[in-house]
């Protein structure tokens, strides 16, 4: 039972003559299976007028004239016309992929009528029409064998009728089941048809221009986040950098107003890099004359990087501090194969700037140090801060105002007569031993990692036995280590607590008394255990340090007992930190009389 | 012998009796407190049965995907910890200097149902390769367009992330997987949700750490709305030849997916309605027992008036 589909005839917009009729019927569809092709419209170049009339089914399929476009401008020379849509099924070979040579297995293929014998089957064996129409054409292909063995082939077209009841028995809507045939693009449509087609392509990325939008502001003066503009060749002022790995990366430029502590690696081989790698020698940072604004026109004055200091590192660690004389550099020197010398480890630049976003005066302060041979890579760091030109120059830190800030060091202080001191720098706090690579509590200088707020955290360290011989000597020395060299006694409890004001500071607890002397006594562990409340309204808590203790366990059995038969023990220090602020209630002024008892979510959507 | 009458019923109405009391009475009482029970008591027992107010719900759709052309790759070329790297970013490459190395890339979308959604990404990758070097690992970042139309308009654009590394170098890495989107909290019903409609790499930065792969990454886990690359068979191809390049292929599938929303007003409405009336029709089938029971039976004193008897004498 067909019905049939009576669809209004739409006119072509820009038909030149009523001769679209009914048109092309036939639909492209990769089958199933890849034998069966179901296809509508196969534009070929070669025979573009291939079926006139000799089409078996003139009934329902017929051509379409190609449509030229009536729009004033002519269509762009290497657009050309479309193609005319070929639909009877029997001129339509999709598996014909090579002109005049037989394709392997293509029966329908019409140069390969020798060597069909040698196919042992067809790649298309069947071309149909639209499968939606109620009696379409289907060419099929298949191979018989002869009576010697060889493949003959067997084509026919015929009639199908499909019986689904929602057939269309005749179709006038002329682009009902074919794409729109597309705009062609004119001079000046393409722009705009190439934007609309094209939203992600390669090579659509931005230009390399990056300062397009710096340049357009008025003010001479940089402003935050602005390239700094160097005189050099390089013409921007660079501070490496780490990006996708950790290796460094020496064309990033820095930003103004950025504060900026990056670290990277580099790999160097000590014969050819020593000496001629620019990023090794302190001269690559020194020699710089950086644009105090970034107006290239006006006559900007340039200013050079004033080397603030030069700390030699030795082999060991020990720092001492270079003085140069008349302005001479140090350059790395290869001192023995394995060895280079004077190699930039750090490079901490200060700049000052003023409101109008100039730069006044840049200096620099270096860290030079050895590299061995065999080292994986140099690991460089670099920082950069920037201060007003007036303030001071280095400005005293708040760990949080008022509260602490997660992650932020504590602030700890000394008892001085007129009330507290405490150091300008922000890590030289209240500190934690930090693991080192040979691990031994009693030698080596021992790295600190300051206590940070809301952090907890372990670390800790070896101590062999065969050290504890003068017990009394390694019990200070172990104090010493865990405790650090600057000891505090008091710690601030907000981030910004006043130096002259004695009850925002909290005393460090200790517990610690050493005990008898029978046996030998060293403290194991140093625990610092800092109780903090939340402070203020709800939505704004506060932190307060309300209390920390410092609990030093010493051991109470002999040393060599407990060290089992490792001959080493752990010296562990920790630091807790414990809220201890009361959970906040909701809570009401007077008490309601009705306490209703309904679950929070009742009233869910209307409330 | 005599047979029984046999009768039948012919015919039935229901007769209406009127009871009737004060309103100072206990059967006025009565009737408030059935009253209550058979209304408010289905609301408690949908309630207390859970799931009553519906507040996740989920849809099926296709998401409109598309590629948005940029990638960022990085091979590690020796066990040293050399690479070389090579993005669709200008600034990223002239930052790379030595250790840029220009692949040969080619890219094709496809629309394998005609749907008008793009299905498919085949994305090959031809690494050109020094003598001395050998690939160990792998990192590719591919960015996606991401679309969704069904509920509440999602516009997106999101992140594919391919990480591999071996032991032993490789010829050529085979990645055959699914653009996945993983929600952290369920989309509005309605209404535009485009905040994460920005570059997860500011490719007009010319600052190294726009391009660290630990910020990218930070800042694309943050968001509630973010896809994955689920590819849990990466094929690594050991036995490179020499001089041939090393070969990146990726086949990323956009699946249909499941998403879930939070329902609108009408919609929660309608689902506690369904439950609410379904409990209600039991209670009120009870309810109506009792009140026959206890009014037929005179249990609360009231005065029976029955109607319909027009025609009394």
């Amino acid at each position: 039972m067909a019905v049939t589909a009576t669809v209004l005839f739409v006119l072509f917009t820009v038909v030149t003559t009523n001769k679209n009729t009914t048109s092309n019927n036939l639909n492209t569809k990769v089958g199933d299976q890849n034998v069966t092709y179901n296809f509508m419209e196969n534009y070929t170049t070669t025979q573009p007028t291939e079926f006139d009339s000799t089409s078996p089914t003139p009934s329902s399929s017929s051509t379409e004239e190609p449509v030229q476009p009536t729009v004033p401008a002519k269509p762009l020379p290497a657009s050309g016309r479309l193609l005319t849509p070929v639909t009877n099924v029997d001129s339509v070979c999709p598996c014909d992929k090579h002109k005049d040579v037989c394709d392997i297995n293509c029966c329908c293929d019409r140069v390969c009528s020798e060597e069909v014998a040698l196919f042992p089957s067809c790649s298309v064996d069947k071309i149909s029409g639209k499968k939606m129409l109620c009696s379409r054409h289907v060419a099929s292909y298949s191979l018989g064998s002869t009576m010697d063995g060889y493949s003959e082939l067997q084509s026919s077209v015929r009639k199908e009728t499909n019986y689904d009841i929602f057939c269309i028995q005749s179709q006038n809507r002329v682009d009902g089941l074919s794409h729109p045939s597309p705009a062609l693009p004119t001079d000046s449509s393409f722009d705009s048809l190439f934007k609309e087609l094209t939203s992600f392509i390669f090579g659509s990325e931005e230009t390399s221009g990056q300062v397009s939008s710096a340049e357009l502001q008025a003010s001479s003066g940089y402003q935050y986040g602005d390239v700094m503009m160097t005189a050099g060749e390089r013409g921007m002022f660079m501070l490496p950098a780490a990006a996708v790995t950790a290796d460094c990366i020496d064309n990033s430029p820095a930003a103004f107003l950025k504060d900026q502590s990056s670290g990277c690696s580099r790999h160097v081989i000590l014969e050819q890099d020593c000496g001629a790698l620019p990023a090794l020698s302190m001269d690559t940072y020194t020699n710089i004359q950086i644009f105090a604004g970034k107006n290239k026109d006006a006559e900007l004055e340039v200013v050079p990087v004033e080397v603030a200091s030069v700390v030699l590192q030795s082999v060991d660690g020990t720092q001492t501090e270079l003085k140069i004389s008349g302005g001479g550099n140090v350059n790395p020197v290869l001192l023995n194969p394995s060895l280079c010398a004077h190699v930039v480890l750090k490079v901490v630049y200060m700049m000052k700037y003023n409101p109008a976003g100039e730069i006044v005066n840049v200096s620099v302060s270096l860290l030079l140090g050895f590299v061995r041979e065999g080292e994986l890579s140099l690991e460089q760091k670099f920082h950069i801060t920037f201060v007003q030109e007036d303030g001071e120059e280095v400005a005293v830190h708040y760990s949080g105002n008022p509260g602490y800030v997660v992650g932020l060091p504590l602030v700890s202080g000394t008892r001085i007569a007129e009330g507290f001191a405490r150091s300008m720098d922000p890590r030289d706090t209240l500190s934690l031993l930090h693991s080192a690579e040979d691990q031994d509590c009693l030698q080596g200088t021992h790295q600190r990692s300051p206590v940070l707020f809301a952090l907890d955290s372990v670390s800790g360290c070896t101590l062999r036995l065969e050290d504890t011989a003068n017990c009394s000597l390694v019990f200070q020395l172990l104090l010493d280590v865990l405790r650090g060299p600057n000891h505090a006694q008091y710690v601030a409890s907000f981030g910004n607590s006043p130096l002259d004001s004695p009850i925002d500071w909290v005393p460090i607890k200790n517990n610690f008394n050493p005990g008898e002397a029978h046996i030998c006594s060293i403290p194991l562990s140093l625990h610092l255990e800092i109780e903090w409340i939340k402070y203020g309204s709800l939505v704004n808590p506060q932190a307060q340090i309300v209390s920390i203790t410092e609990v030093i366990q010493t051991n109470t059995t002999r040393l060599d007992v407990l060290s089992g038969s490792s001959s080493t023990l752990s010296i562990m220090s920790s630091v807790a930190f414990i809220p201890v602020s009361s959970t906040a209630l909701p809570g009401y002024r007077a008490t309601p009389t009705i306490n209703g008892k309904l679950p929070f979510d009742f009233f869910f959507p209307f409330v | 012998m005599s047979l029984p009458m046999a009768f039948y019923d012919v015919y039935s109405h229901p007769a209406l009796i009127r009871y009737k009391t004060s309103v100072c009475s206990k059967a006025t009482l009565f009737l408030a407190v059935v009253l209550c029970l058979t209304y408010i008591s289905p609301l408690l027992v949908a309630y207390r049965s859970q799931g009553f107010w519906l507040k996740r719900s989920t849809y099926e759709e296709q998401p409109v995907v598309r590629f948005q052309y940029q990638t960022l790759l990085v091979a590690a070329t020796n066990t040293q910890g050399d690479y070389v790297a090579w993005s669709t970013f200008p600034h990223l490459n002239n930052m790379l200097g030595a250790n840029l190395r220009i692949p040969a890339v080619s890219v094709r979308e496809e629309d394998q149902n005609q749907d008008g959604k793009l299905d498919f990404l085949n994305f090959q990758l031809q690494l050109p390769l020094k003598p001395e070097e050998q690939v160990y690992s792998v990192q590719l970042l591919l960015t996606f367009s991401y679309k969704l139309f069904r509920m509440s308009t999602v516009v997106m654009q999101s992140l594919a992330y391919v990480q591999h590394s071996s032991s032993v170098p490789g010829a050529k890495l085979f990645i055959s997987g699914d653009l996945r989107l993983l929600q952290r909290t369920p989309l509005p019903h309605r209404g535009l949700y485009n905040i994460y409609n920005v570059s997860v790499i500011d490719g007009s930065s010319p600052f190294a750490s726009a391009y660290d792969l630990d910020n990218i990454i930070r800042s694309y886990q943050d968001r509630n709305l973010t896809t994955m690359l689920s590819c849990p068979m990466p094929v690594w191809t050991v036995g490179r030849a020499a001089g041939s390049p090393f070969q990146l292929n990726a086949e990323i599938r956009y699946p249909m997916e499941v998403i879930s929303y939070r329902p609108g007003f009408w919609e929660t409405i309608k689902y506690a309605w369904i439950q609410y009336v379904s409990v209600l029709l039991i209670f009120l089938w009870v309810f109506e027992r009792i009140q026959r029971f206890v009014f037929q039976n005179q249990v609360l004193t009231t005065v029976p008036i029955p109607v319909g008897k027009p025609h009394l004498s």
